[in-house]
């Protein structure tokens, strides 16, 4: 249950937080791939918490 | 009249028809076994299947999205990318119910959980009407997509035919069974292959748009800075509350659509393949995602003023070939959607609608029956697809079309989350709150949509915005009314016992405790009859051998236990196949319970087995406790002691290892029977053990498998707070000691047989002391002849007596241990005589001829009445194993510093059981009552103290049977001093 409540506190605070990736249409400070970024590595920490809960299950 | 057709039109029919011959070829192959079976069921081909998200919305909506709402069409990505990363507290339990009661659709799981029907059909409708605005816009790209390519109307006309063969391939490829739950492993692999086809398109043209359009990432950077930047920030920016419900309705959709439902829980292989997915998802939507804005800006490099948005792909470039891509990447996404939503939404209406209207009758045909009702739906699924396109779809744009048929199917976000968090939330709070949901979507969305009305004004609340889009104001307002009157009337409403009982199976957290009931029907045989009076007789009879097989249970099986699993096995089954209300209502009216007198009892072997089936599911402090569980059940299990423990509905709960090598009967065959049910002589010893009050029932005998066992039975009820009854009962197995036990009693007698024997030898030594002297006065008060001849044999016989009492007497106190051995000359010849002796005061065996051959000059170091004793003890045993007219020789010899002596017999020779432990302790063969087991033992004893040892041979070499024991025993030398006199007391 450890790895959902990181999980869940993620996702939560992601959606509240997630409307400031729009700002970066109309940004051009902003590097336009920024939003993909920030995914990525959401995705990288999702694959390594599944990781983790492989090896738990061992 | 010849009419040409432009060559636009046949170059894209050709495009399309051809992607569609490359996909059935797919199929083909995948059928035909071509595609290695490691690859179509590799995780990743689940994962491209989930993919299918990504419908014609994707390679066109999001375009258009992000040229009105900027970064704001991530949302379509990201509320499906946050579903599956919570997959492990969302879709997992999902998936445990879908698997455990083979539910393949939302509706089945509301039918299920609700225990309505009518809650099943609802979710249906709901399900229906919000598909088909999505389905419209799989038809509205292509046929728009085709109109702009061929510079026609053709669109429309080509859009039904491309509807036709998708049609054909879903019915061929996805309905070839009437079964609809089951993973479809050739769908699944076509379906992933389209979302190859599709993803690579959008990289293509992502790569079109950066490379050839820009010139490289550079470019883009510096039109964006420079030309592009007005561009943009021209571009509307959503609000920051609209793409929070952007985020929730897309989330809803990415596993309650109906194809996406279908896939993630119908089709997915495990657990694993489903965690895997939570990650890999999110990636294939990514790079989804990542070319929408590339595409869009390099059209608006290339043209400021671009009408239709959706389609910006045809205007990067002048080159055909880019149109090709991205038609090719339209085709694949809204032919994989149609696909799926076709097959899932028929099952749902064939289940829900149809069967529920016209429950299945007994037919012959069952099966042929549901599969081209199957059949015949998907094509209409399709078919009413492009119908609504050309009704409605062509008048309206893809975001409000999309967005129409996303907020209908958020309304079943409120049941879905309280069907799995909530166990309290009921039916009434459930329909109800769904009714007023979608009223409120019907109303304020749905219908001006269909019928092309004036939106209607909405009423202030504190949630909605009078300046925001209707589709915004109508989601919070019916979301709203949905959670709050599913909240309210379930708070104040009553929820059914099997409601109930259905919520706990469903909830991620219930404690399950299931009751058990006998069933009317008494084998599994009778099963089939009973259920041939709803399915006909072919369809009944394999359906149980079905559920049959899966359980590994024969048709014989009368166990409770089984026969309950069995029930549950069919109805899933049926489930399966004509949904879950059909499958309740036939097997609760053909395969009911009996409500009888019998105690209700919590169904712990069930329970159990479902601990077992998902103990790798378990974390944290359920897992440990799920550890110290198997714990105490081994602990149990591998007892050294028979254990079994009894429901107070007499059914069998535990039956251990040690117990199921008593009675030969295995745990596996027995537990979940009745007592009663059980082999001879169980009940009648079991039924003794629990009425015996209120001691333990001891040494009952009983005989097992053609032996003679003596059991002694403990009982004790299980009673107090936390127990659910039942009694545990302890049977030890006192054969061996009740054996024994004569065996002492017998020795005792032997020994008290013995004592007597020798104080009666020692009561005759005077006796036959006078009468020696009285014939030696005979001897010289006579000179008569034959009176001296007389005194002579009186004086003959009494010596004789005296040395066989005094064999006797030195026999009754050889077995005194505290003695040390003496170094005595002992001749083995002269022992072998005593021991001859005294074998034949005994009145058995007096047909076995016995020959001493001991020569005279073999003398040995040691005890000599001990020595007697070992060849009484062997020559006894060896006259035993002898039949009628046996022999039995005793030889010796010399060889290098010890002597040898030998009993061979031709008698039956030595059991191969007992020949490894001849030599222990009540080892015998005899009969009880006739051998203490102790002669051997006493024998090697003995040996041993002479610094000898005993060889065994049996048969003997050269002979085909009987037996030779050879003692080994150091020889006396002139040196050996004796220790000790040697004992005289006779």
């Amino acid at each position: 249950m450890y790895v959902y409540r990181i999980m869940l506190f993620l996702v939560f605070g992601g959606y509240l937080l997630s409307p400031l990736l729009m700002n970066g249409w109309s940004d051009p400070e902003a590097a336009w791939y920024r939003p993909f970024v920030i995914w990525g590595g959401l995705i990288a920490l999702t694959l390594w918490l599944e990781q983790k809960r492989k090896l738990d299950e061992r | 009249m010849n009419v040409e057709m432009p060559v636009e039109i046949v170059g894209v029919l050709l495009l399309g028809l051809g992607y569609l011959a490359l996909l059935f070829g797919c199929g083909f192959a995948v059928e035909r076994g071509w595609v290695p079976v490691r690859i179509t069921r590799h995780p990743i081909v689940y994962t491209l299947a989930l993919g299918v998200y990504a419908s014609a919305w994707a390679i066109y909506g999001s375009v258009e999205m992000a040229a009105h709402a900027g970064f704001g069409y991530l949302a379509y990505y990201l509320g499906a990318a946050g579903a599956f990363l919570l997959a492990p507290v969302l879709l997992v339990p999902i998936q445990r119910i879908t698997r455990t009661y083979q539910l393949s659709s939302l509706a089945d799981l509301f039918a299920f959980r609700f225990r309505s029907r009518w809650a099943g059909t609802l979710v249906t409708l709901v399900s229906l009407l919000a598909v088909l605005p999505l389905l419209g816009i799989q038809v509205q790209t292509l046929s728009e997509a085709i109109n702009i390519v061929t510079a026609s109307q053709a669109g429309g006309s080509i859009a039904l035919l491309f509807c036709a063969v998708i049609a054909a391939f879903a019915v061929i490829f996805g309905a070839r069974h009437s079964q609809s739950h089951g993973r479809h492993d050739t769908l699944l692999s076509a379906i992933a292959f389209e979302s190859i086809v599709k993803l690579l398109a959008m990289l293509g043209l992502g790569a079109v748009a950066l490379w050839m359009v820009f010139d490289g990432p550079g470019d883009l950077q510096l039109w964006l800075e420079g030309p592009g930047a007005l561009l943009q920030q021209q571009t509307p920016k959503l609000d920051p509350a609209q793409w929070r419900t952007l985020l929730l309705l897309f989330f809803a959709a990415a596993f309650m659509m109906p194809h996406l439902f279908h896939i993630s829980f119908s089709e997915s292989l495990s657990r694993h393949t489903l965690l895997q997915a939570s990650w890999a998802l999110p990636l294939f939507l990514l790079l989804m995602a990542l070319p929408v804005p590339l595409i869009w800006w390099a059209a608006q490099s290339v043209n400021t003023d671009i009408p239709i948005a959706a389609y910006a792909a045809y205007l990067m470039t002048e080159h055909w070939w880019v149109g090709a891509l991205a038609f090719i990447g339209g085709l694949a996404a809204a032919s994989g959607t149609m696909i799926m939503i076709a097959l899932a939404l028929s099952g749902m209406i064939l289940n829900h609608i149809v069967l529920v209207a016209r429950p299945p009758e007994a037919r012959s045909d069952l099966y042929g029956w549901l599969l081209w009702l199957r059949r015949g739906l998907v094509v209409a699924v399709i078919i009413g697809g492009w119908l609504f396109y050309q009704w409605v779809g062509r008048h309206h744009g893809l975001i409000g079309l999309g967005l129409a048929a996303f907020v209908g199917m958020a309304q079943c976000l409120p049941g879905m989350l309280a069907l799995l968090y909530w166990p309290g939330a009921n039916r009434k709070g459930m329909v109800i709150g769904l009714i007023a949901g979608v009223g409120v979507w019907l109303w304020g969305l749905w219908l001006p949509l269909m019928l092309s009305l004036p939106v209607p004004t909405l009423p202030v609340t504190p949630l909605t915005d009078p300046g925001a889009p209707v589709w915004y104001n109508v989601t919070l307002l019916s979301l709203a009314v949905n959670i709050l009157l599913l909240i309210v009337i379930s708070l104040f409403t009553r929820i059914s016992e099997g409601e109930q009982t259905a919520a706990e199976a469903c909830s991620v957290d219930a404690v399950i405790r299931s009751k058990r009931f006998p069933l009317e029907a008494a084998t599994a045989s009778d099963f089939s009859t009973h259920l041939a009076h709803a399915l006909g007789d072919e369809a009944a009879s394999r359906e149980v051998n079905r559920a049959l097989q899966a359980l590994n249970l024969t048709p014989q099986e009368r166990r409770p236990y089984a026969l309950r699993r069995l029930r549950d096995r069919i109805q899933a089954n049926l489930s399966g196949l004509m949904g879950p209300s059909v499958a309740r209502d036939i097997v609760d009216r053909y395969l009911p319970y009996r409500h009888d007198d019998t105690p209700e009892t919590d169904d712990i072997h069930f329970v159990e087995s479902r601990l077992e089936a998902y103990r790798s599911r378990l974390t944290g402090l359920a897992r440990e406790l799920d550890g110290l569980r198997r714990h105490h059940r081994q602990t149990l299990a591998y007892l050294p002691v028979g254990l079994c423990v009894l429901g107070d509905d007499d059914e069998l709960l535990m039956w251990n290892q040690a117990l199921s090598q008593l009675s030969g009967i295995s745990g596996e065959s027995v537990i979940g029977s009745r007592r009663d049910s059980l082999p001879a002589p169980w009940p009648r010893l079991l039924g003794s053990a629990l009425e015996a009050t209120p001691g333990p029932l001891y040494k009952q005998a009983v005989a097992l498998h053609g032996r003679d066992y003596f059991l002694t039975l403990h009982k004790a009820i299980l009673s107090g707070n936390d127990s659910r009854g039942g009694s545990v009962i302890l049977i030890e197995d006192h054969t061996e000691m009740k054996w024994l036990e004569d065996e002492l009693v017998h020795a005792a007698r032997l020994a008290s047989i013995g004592q007597l024997a020798a104080g009666v030898a020692h009561e005759i030594g005077n006796p036959i002391t006078g009468i020696s002297s009285l014939a030696q006065n005979l001897r010289y008060d006579t000179n008569d002849p034959a009176l001296l001849e007389t005194a002579d044999q009186i004086q003959q016989l009494t010596q004789r007596v005296t040395k066989i009492v005094n064999s006797l007497v030195g026999f009754a106190h050889g077995g005194r241990q505290s003695v040390p051995i003496p170094a005595s000359p002992v001749a083995l010849a002269s022992i072998s005589e005593d021991a001859l002796h005294l074998i034949h005061l005994a009145r058995s065996g007096e047909d076995v001829i016995l020959t001493n051959e001991t020569p005279d000059d073999v003398v040995v170091r040691g005890d000599a009445q001990r020595l007697t004793q070992v060849m009484v003890n062997l020559l006894s045993n060896a006259r035993d194993a002898c039949d009628q007219g046996g022999e039995v020789h005793i030889t010796a010899g010399c060889q290098g510093q010890l002597a040898w002596w030998r009993i061979v017999d031709n008698g039956q020779g030595i059991d191969p059981r007992v020949r490894d432990h001849l030599f222990e302790p009540f080892t015998t063969t005899k009969p009880a009552g006739e051998g203490t087991g102790l002669g051997l033992s006493l024998a090697y004893q003995i040996i041993n103290e002479h610094q000898g040892k005993i060889d065994v041979a049996s048969p003997p070499p050269g002979q085909p049977r009987g037996t030779a024991i050879t003692l080994w025993l150091p020889l006396y030398q002139q040196d050996d001093q004796p220790t000790h006199a040697q004992d005289s007391d006779c």
